[in-house]
């Protein structure tokens, strides 16, 4: 057993957090983890990929995913996951995608485009396995009040939809003894995500 | 996450947890006992400060963050003269700064163990400045290097970095980079050991006087020190593994991250000697490895070191062995198991991997690039807007180390050069003294108390007259927030004094001292344009809080700041606020019209101050 996850985003979103999450969650199972958390000037709303790795004692080393290894691309901004493609294979990765936009200021000031949630999913599509699109920040905003569950609840789908293979309580622990405070809105969208259908 | 107890750091012995690398670096210092830390921030190095002063109390140990790095390892050689077990962590430019003081406690050596945890940056993933690679340095000084590969041995390495220092008694590095400082790893926690934290200094002229004659006896010794280190330890921290099978025997060797990466390429039929002390390499060690070889090849990021080396040892094993390094292998910017296979694979008879189909793929994917940015609300921004708009384009902009090194990209452009950390002033002064034209140095207040000051004393005392514009934030931010002299805070958040920058200018006999509010433009252009013209040296204090850190306290505490937006009746779509103040949390719609963002805006206000329409304003809540 073996796991590749690509998690990526935006500084400022919680990115880290997720991946440390991620990588608790692997470890309460017993797996091995290994990954990265590229944090330096990047952290200022630069992209921010890390991975996390898991699986039986032995079978990984390097912190790097290799190019086309991954098994779940998780973004946490639509076109982030787009970014990652490198890292993805048709014949095995799934693609999780939060419809959380952050136009980057240079797109404003050069006129490139930002592309459509639509045209996204079609650049997507040749190196994905499967896409899920789901309105985690807006519905956690909605419901919950901050943007910021929208992690929570992107892992909800994950677990939900079997695009994870770990247990929904090593999840539910792992966000426990991570996140300094609103545990109970954390919960509630990681539930928000378990019942998501789509 | 800075909650002592529940940091994973913190576990009881046995328990497996995941740590990144920096804080299992911290980890193998508390089982090593480690009584005193000082530390300078710098990336990819900077969490093991945080962790350290997250944990001191709890832990019992004494934590500091220090003016610079080199005030930061004088004072862990300090502790370890009285001997104290003293740990100090950097970047690699961090080492430039402190190897003054570096090379000559090779010398005299130490009592309690002194580690130095020095981070290299392969493609400069957190740096601007330059690419370097530290082990060339450590060579000079002759000290001894060890490299961890994974989590799990940045516990090992550094509790084997303090037993190596106090046994020979010398400072060791524990060289690292990037992909270690940041990668995530499975590690088992060992006990942790109760630091000692009071020592004495002993006076010994036999030990300390490092002047000639007594000078070459030590450098004497020094060698000496090294030659014992390579036969009694080299060898033990490097290994063997695997056999060199096939028509052409072939061996990898790698240290670092790199063993990582060539082990995730599960190569049959090699030979892979793992490297973990990089100085002195052992040359018994590989003498062995390289024996029955036919070709070797070696692993490293950055500099041909440990390859050189190699092909020094060759010659004497086997003239005909074939060493291969960067020959095949780039001396630019980090590795990945793709990219070692991609250039190892025709040495070992393998098939590269065809990535024709997937790259044609790839270059269907258009979508904007994401550099960093300095963030909605940041005082930087405001400052140099205000800058800009007063002066226009005709100043040279001397940029400096910080958040605000992100004024280099578009719209503003306000770095014309970026060297290091108090240079910005310094070449200044020389660009006055030859030129005619008017310098604005922009220098951040960390970095007025890290190298700054010596700078500016430097303009006073021969007379040269930029404008110096003091971006105070009130942190040293772009690290990640750290305390530094200017703000009455240490380590851990205790009360200290605060050295008040306009204090010590007036110290230094400059007259031209204006501070200002960083987000009150008018205040801001009005002072700019007076002091632009004095001719005299002239420094404006642009002072305004990081808004990251006050838009966190705000949420703390419940009184988050309004939110603005742009009323479309009035906005004259003229684009000033994006195409000129570039606030990442307005955009410019597909339509034409221009909207703030509710959940990025952080309520800086002055968009509202800049737009010609007067079209912004705070919004009065709704929810
Ligand atoms: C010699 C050296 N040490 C450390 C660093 C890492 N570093 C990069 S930016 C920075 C912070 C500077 O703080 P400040 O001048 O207050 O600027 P701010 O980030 O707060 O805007 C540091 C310490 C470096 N580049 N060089
Ligand atoms: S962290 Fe603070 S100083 Fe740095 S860009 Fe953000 S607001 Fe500006």
């Amino acid at each position: 057993m073996k796991f590749n996850v690509l998690l990526t985003g935006v500084g400022g979103e919680g990115v880290l957090l997720a991946s440390a999450i991620l990588a608790r969650a692997a470890n309460i199972e017993g797996y091995e983890v290994h990954g990265i958390q590229l944090h330096g000037l990047a952290q200022r709303g630069g992209s921010i990929p890390t991975y996390v790795r898991f699986g039986d004692k032995g079978g990984i080393y390097s912190p790097i995913i290799p190019r086309g290894g991954a098994d779940l691309i998780i973004g946490l901004e639509t076109i982030e996951a787009a970014r990652s493609c490198y890292f993805a294979d048709k014949k095995k990765t799934n693609f999780l995608i939060d419809t959380y936009t952050v136009v980057p200021v240079y797109a404003n000031l050069s006129g490139v485009k930002y592309p459509s949630e639509k045209e996204v999913e079609k650049m997507i599509a040749p190196f994905a396995k499967s896409i899920t699109i789901v309105d985690a920040s807006r519905l956690t905003k909605e419901k919950l009040g901050s943007a910021l569950y929208g992690n929570a609840m992107a892992f909800g789908v994950a677990i939900g939809k079997g695009l994870l293979p770990l247990k929904r309580k090593s999840l539910e622990n792992a966000m426990a003894e991570t996140i300094p405070r609103d545990m109970e809105k954390n919960l509630q969208a990681f539930k928000m995500g378990l019942e998501f259908r789509g | 996450m800075s909650n002592p107890d529940t940091m994973d750091v913190l576990q009881k012995a046995g328990k497996k947890v995941v740590l990144l690398g920096n804080e299992a670096v911290v980890r193998g210092a508390l089982e090593a006992g480690m009584g005193f830390s000082a530390s300078y921030p710098g990336t990819p190095s900077s969490e093991i400060g945080i962790t350290l002063a997250a944990i001191a109390d709890k832990a019992g140990f004494y934590c500091e963050w220090s003016t610079n790095e080199k005030t930061a390892f004088e004072a862990c050689v300090g502790a370890a003269y009285c001997g104290v077990r003293a740990l100090t962590a950097m970047k690699h430019f961090g080492m430039n700064v402190a190897l003054d003081s570096i090379l000559p406690v090779v010398y005299t050596g130490v009592k309690g163990g002194l580690v130095l945890v020095i981070a290299d940056d392969p493609g400069g993933f957190s740096s601007a400045q330059s690419e370097q690679d530290v082990r060339y340095a450590l060579r000079m000084g002759n000290l001894p290097t060890i490299e961890p590969s994974n989590a799990q041995e940045c516990i090992e390495f550094t509790k084997l970095a303090f037993e190596i220092s106090e046994k020979y008694e010398t400072p060791v590095v524990l060289r690292t980079t990037t992909f270690v400082n940041h990668c995530l790893g499975s590690v088992k926690l060992g006990a942790m050991k109760k630091p000692r934290t009071q020592g004495r200094f002993e006076k010994n002229y036999e030990r300390y006087y490092n002047i000639r004659p007594a000078i070459q006896k030590m450098h004497r010794a020094v060698l000496e020190r090294l030659e014992r280190i390579e036969k009694e330890c080299a060898g033990k921290l490097n290994r063997v593994e695997g056999s060199a099978g096939g028509k052409k025997k072939v061996g990898i060797v790698a240290g670092g991250v790199c063993y990582e990466h060539v082990k995730e390429l599960g190569l049959k039929d090699v030979k892979i000697a793992k490297i973990g002390m990089s100085y002195p390499i052992s040359r018994e060690f590989v003498v062995k490895f390289l024996k029955g070889l036919d070709e070797a090849i070696v692993v490293e990021e950055l500099e041909p070191i440990i390859e050189n080396f190699v092909k020094q040892v060759a010659k004497d094993v086997n003239l005909g062995l074939k060493v291969h390094g960067k020959d095949i292998l780039p001396r630019v910017g980090e590795f990945s198991p793709d990219l070692i296979y991609e250039r190892i694979a025709p040495v070992l008879g393998l098939k590269k991997k065809d990535w024709k189909e997937q790259e044609k793929l790839l270059a269907g994917i258009k979508i904007p690039p994401r550099k960093p940015v300095l963030c909605q609300g940041c005082p930087h921004r405001s400052t140099f807007y205000a800058v800009k708009k007063t002066l226009g384009e005709n100043f040279v902009w001397a940029g400096d180390i910080g958040c605000y090194i992100l004024g280099i990209y578009e719209p503003f452009k306000m770095q014309d050069f970026v060297i290091s950390m108090g240079a910005g002033a310094g070449i200044a002064h020389g660009i006055c003294k030859v030129s005619g034209q008017k310098p604005v140095v922009f220098m951040g207040d960390g970095t007025f108390f890290h190298a700054g000051m010596p700078a500016i004393a430097n303009l006073v005392y021969n007379d040269s007259r930029p404008l110096l514009v003091i971006m105070d934030n009130g942190i040293t931010a772009m690290t990640g927030h750290q305390p530094h002299a200017g703000m009455g805070k240490r380590a851990g958040g205790k009360d200290a004094p605060s050295i008040k920058i306009e204090e010590v200018l007036k110290g230094f006999g400059i007259k031209n001292i204006a501070i200002v509010n960083s987000f009150n433009q008018k205040q801001v252009q009005e002072t700019v344009k007076e002091f632009a013209k004095k001719d005299e040296l002239a420094v404006i204090i642009s002072r305004g809080g990081c808004r990251l850190l006050a838009k966190r306290e705000a949420r703390r505490s419940g009184k988050d700041f309004p939110v603005f937006e742009i009323d479309q009746a009035k906005c004259t779509k003229c684009g000033e606020c994006v195409m000129h103040f570039a606030c990442p949390a307005i955009l410019k719609k597909d339509n034409g019209t221009f909207m703030i963002n509710p959940d990025l805006c952080w309520g800086c206000s002055v968009c509202g101050q800049i737009c010609p329409a007067r079209a912004i304003r705070a919004k009065v809540k709704t929810v």
